[in-house]
């Protein structure tokens, strides 16, 4: 029997169609995992549920009951809550205080005064029911992000909830923390709760969960039992669409032989303190595409912030030419003949609310042919660069002199591509270069990396697209939980051997 | 889209300064004065006959420095609300210096020193919260703002002691130095600082507009972590930035010293104070340099027109101070806005009524 139940639910924002007629069905007393990567659109339907979000059109059915939920309260209402990847607890106050935070239990039922005595009792009869480790007098900020988690969870409680939703519940987990939850949440569903966890680690999809529902690009591509599917299968129904590139990838420039860049024993950690890289090797050579691949939050996100100068190593060495460029800045890496596609356009490669002449030099702005020695940049070589990308580059302006905001996904890639490319390079650092661009632009962008490699350059090429990866590459890394578990050549190999390596299984 | 948002840039300035007009007008005839003529009298004698102009430019000079000092790192998004106490260091070791300097000293050599010690403290003040805030990430805009109160306190004890001019009835530095002093041109007010304002506004404009430098603080602005990603190192931005306005601070405080006051007193910057006025008029001018350059001027105005309502109406010039109260409360509400949802209602209802008019006249 499902105790809740989506039907046909489509969310739009504008033009983008976020969850696009989704199915879900989760039974009582279940833990249902929703798998996709990020963008597919798990967060949407979640906060769908959760009231956070209107639905487009489609229905939700709680307890067969169809319920239209506006906002989080009435959520709770219905028995539906919620923990949130980012917590939101008021550090400065205990654990008891934060669980009873809006619902404070009175002296008398007109009294001003919260009677704390009871509220630690109730609160510490609800630990021991759900058997969490938690001292309900110790203050937030005193506490592991691990019992933060639990004292999330309990909020939800307390408050007679029977269906809860984890967003990314382990993102922030140590292993041990992850086990501890994992333990938690069993007995949750022990005692009759329903759980739905948002993620993308397939190993614990595989440990904790009863279904699987995988959501690609705000469809539902598959549901399954945890016991019928694999790590390897789960991977493959996320990653490995079916589109055809038209693309053909054959080699026209000499591949030299000679390095063009390397990378040794690269190690970094994030900022909660934990090692998201471990001892990452590799080398490119000139005239040849590395591609990276991996289920994302596999540590690629953080390799490019270390290779393009945003986030510093603990350990290892990167050379280009020979040269030593670990932890140098951009602007230094540009100079050395870097060119850098980062993985967030808006955030790190456009600058949305400039106009477009000054996006097309970021990054090279201290270029002598746009900037005089005086330190004044020189509008007139600018506007030209700009009509020139614009021009070779096929990029669609509504108005020349406008801001970067009113392109769309595909044309701000390009400005991008075109900044990066006209720049005399020798590398090519390249995040998802594809990422939410219309199929006419990936072809494009496709045969502008091919041409480019031709020129005997050297590319790196991270994607979570396989047959993004699949298709352009001459060699292919995979990562897996901050390392590199596999190198393969992508004429000898398919997405199966691919899927299982992106899965952390070594055959 | 470009006449479009400058048109939004203006209304958002000059509203504000009508609605204060208009209900400081409807306070003037409560008292039972003709507003109009009231602000007849405001208006022409500091900007229409040219003695009054040039006194108006006079006090624009400090204010054109301080709504500089002010705009350089607001579009940065980084908030210097310091300029105020950072004027006043300036001020007061600029005024030290001019009174100790030897009197033969050629005289423009005694300016240059003066100028340059005021600049120098005023950058060097600014220095301390702009490394807090680039290197340990502490919140510029408290760090300023409460140096403000030790500034000026520490200001207050070395002047009535350490430095009180003692043959004086009242707490003040010791005056300046002949040589140190800017001359009036004429029966004006007007000195050579004003020109050294222009000279520093004519330098800013360039900056923010045409330089590296402001390129890159405009994508600090608006985009941090574009800005840190493309390579242009943001912590050492701050410090450049936060100097820049320390600086110019400084000379505000400097050149005031040394065109008007020529002592240091404890009411030296007035009240609210130029580094106040300066926040208000980098507001009014929307933090371009020549918005504030005209906003100094209005301001200024304002202030030369309070002696002449005094002089030629029974209106009390303190109706100056009620209408600046105003605007600085009419700058804070955003009337309209590119893409807000009153800035399209507020232009349909324009469009409708000239629409009617138009209809109107056709008949």
């Amino acid at each position: 029997m499902s105790i809740i139940q989506t039907v046909d639910l489509t969310k739009k924002f504008g033009d983008f169609t976020a969850n696009d007629a989704i199915n879900l069905s989760v039974d009582k007393q279940e833990i249902k995992c929703i798998v996709g990567e990020n963008g597919a659109g798990k967060t949407t339907l979640m906060n769908m549920l959760y009231g956070l979000l209107r639905p487009t059109s489609g229905k939700i059915l709680i307890r067969d009951q169809e319920t239209v939920i506006n906002s989080p309260v009435q959520a709770i209402a219905n028995g539906l809550g919620m923990v949130h990847q980012h917590f939101k607890l008021v550090h400065s106050l205990t654990v008891y205080e934060n669980i009873m935070l809006g619902t404070e239990i009175k002296k008398s039922k007109n009294s001003v005064f919260v009677d704390n005595k009871k509220e630690i009792k109730v609160v510490r009869e609800l630990i021991d029911k759900y058997k969490f480790d938690l001292n309900p007098l110790d203050k937030i900020e005193d506490i592991s992000v691990g019992s933060r988690q639990r004292v999330e969870i309990l909020k939800m409680l307390y408050r007679d909830v029977d269906i809860l939703i984890l967003d990314e519940p382990t993102a922030v987990l140590t292993p041990q923390e992850v086990d501890d939850l994992f333990v938690n949440l069993r007995e949750l569903r022990g005692q009759g709760k329903t759980i739905i966890v948002i993620t993308h680690k397939l190993r614990e999809v595989m440990e904790l969960s009863d279904s699987v529902t995988v959501i690609k690009q705000g469809k539902v591509v598959g549901n399954v039992l945890t016991k019928d599917t694999s790590e390897a299968e789960l991977a493959q129904m996320m990653v490995g669409r079916d589109v055809m590139l038209t693309v053909k990838n054959e080699q026209n420039g000499p591949v030299s032989g000679a390095t063009a860049y390397q990378a040794e024993n690269i190690c970094t950690i994030n900022d909660y303190g934990k090692e998201v890289l471990h001892n990452i090797s590799f080398s490119v050579k000139k005239g040849e595409i590395l591609g990276i691949a991996g289920v994302e939050g596999n540590g690629q996100s953080e390799l490019v912030k270390v290779l393009t100068g945003i986030m510093k190593t603990t350990k290892g060495k990167l050379t280009i030419d020979g040269k030593d460029i670990t932890d140098k800045w951009p602007d230094e890496l540009r100079r050395n003949g870097i060119g850098i596609i980062p993985e967030d356009r808006y955030a790190q490669g456009l600058c949305a609310d400039m106009s477009l002449s000054d996006n097309c030099i970021a990054g090279y702005h201290s270029n002598p042919q746009v900037c005089s020695k005086a330190g004044f940049m020189k509008r007139k070589k600018i506007n030209e660069l700009r009509d020139k990308f614009v021009k070779n580059f096929d990029i669609r302006v509504g108005s020349i002199d406008g801001s970067v905001g009113q392109l769309s996904g595909g044309n701000a890639q390009k400005v991008i591509i075109a900044r990066e490319f006209e720049s005399n390079s020798k590398l090519l650092i390249a995040c998802q270069p594809t990422r939410g661009v219309d199929i006419g632009s990936i072809e494009f962008i496709h045969k502008q990396i091919l041409a480019y490699r031709d020129r005997g350059n050297a590319v790196i090429l991270i994607s979570s697209e396989l047959s993004e990866i699949m298709s352009l590459s001459t060699r292919i890394a995979v990562m897996y939980k901050g390392e590199i578990v596999g190198e393969v050549n992508p004429k000898e190999t398919n997405t199966t051997a691919i899927g299982l390596l992106m899965a952390g299984i070594k055959n | 889209m470009k006449i479009k948002s400058t048109f939004v840039h203006l209304a958002n300035s000059v509203l504000p300064v009508l609605l204060a007009f208009l209900i400081g007008g409807i306070i003037i005839a409560m008292l039972g004065e003709n507003p109009l003529d009231t602000y007849g009298i405001l208006l022409s004698k500091s900007l229409l006959t040219s003695k009054g102009f040039l006194t108006t430019l006079h006090y624009a000079s400090p204010l054109i420095l301080t709504g500089l000092a002010i705009a350089i790192t607001f579009k940065a998004n980084i908030f210097n609300m310091g300029v105020e106490g950072q004027m006043l260091l300036g001020a007061f070791f600029s005024g030290i210096i001019g009174a100790y300097l030897p009197a033969g000293m050629n005289s423009v050599l005694a300016k240059i020193v003066c100028l340059t010690v005021g600049v120098l403290c005023g950058a060097i003040s600014a220095m301390l919260p702009a490394v807090l805030k680039a290197y340990f990430k502490v919140n510029e805009m408290v760090v300023t703002l409460m140096l403000n109160y030790a500034i000026i306190k520490i200001l207050e004890f070395l002047s009535t002691g350490v430095f009180r001019d003692i043959t004086a009835g009242y707490v003040c530095t010791p005056t300046i130095q002949k040589n140190a002093m800017f001359s009036r041109l004429g029966s004006s007010r007007i000195t050579a600082f004003f020109f050294i304002a222009v000279a520093a506004f004519a330098v800013m404009y360039f900056v923010m507009n045409k330089s590296k430098l402001g390129y890159e603080t405009t994508a600090i602005g608006k985009n941090p972590e574009f800005a840190e990603a493309t390579g242009m190192k943001v912590h050492k931005k701050i410090l450049m930035l936060m100097a820049i306005s320390g600086a110019l601070s400084g000379l505000a405080g400097a050149g005031y010293m040394m065109s008007e006051k020529f002592k240091f007193t404890l009411d030296f910057s007035g009240n609210p104070g130029l580094g106040w006025d300066g926040m208000l008029i980098a507001l009014l001018g929307a933090h371009s340099p020549v918005g504030i350059l005209i906003a100094a001027v209005f301001y200024a105005a304002l202030k030369t027109g309070a002696d002449n309502i005094n002089l030629y109406s029974m209106v009390p010039k303190e109706i100056v101070a009620v209408i600046q109260g105003l605007i600085i409360l009419f700058l804070s509400i955003k009337f309209l806005s590119e893409n807000s949802v009153t800035g399209p209602k507020i232009r349909s209802l324009f469009a409708k009524l000239t629409n009617r008019k138009a209809g109107r006249e056709n008949k």
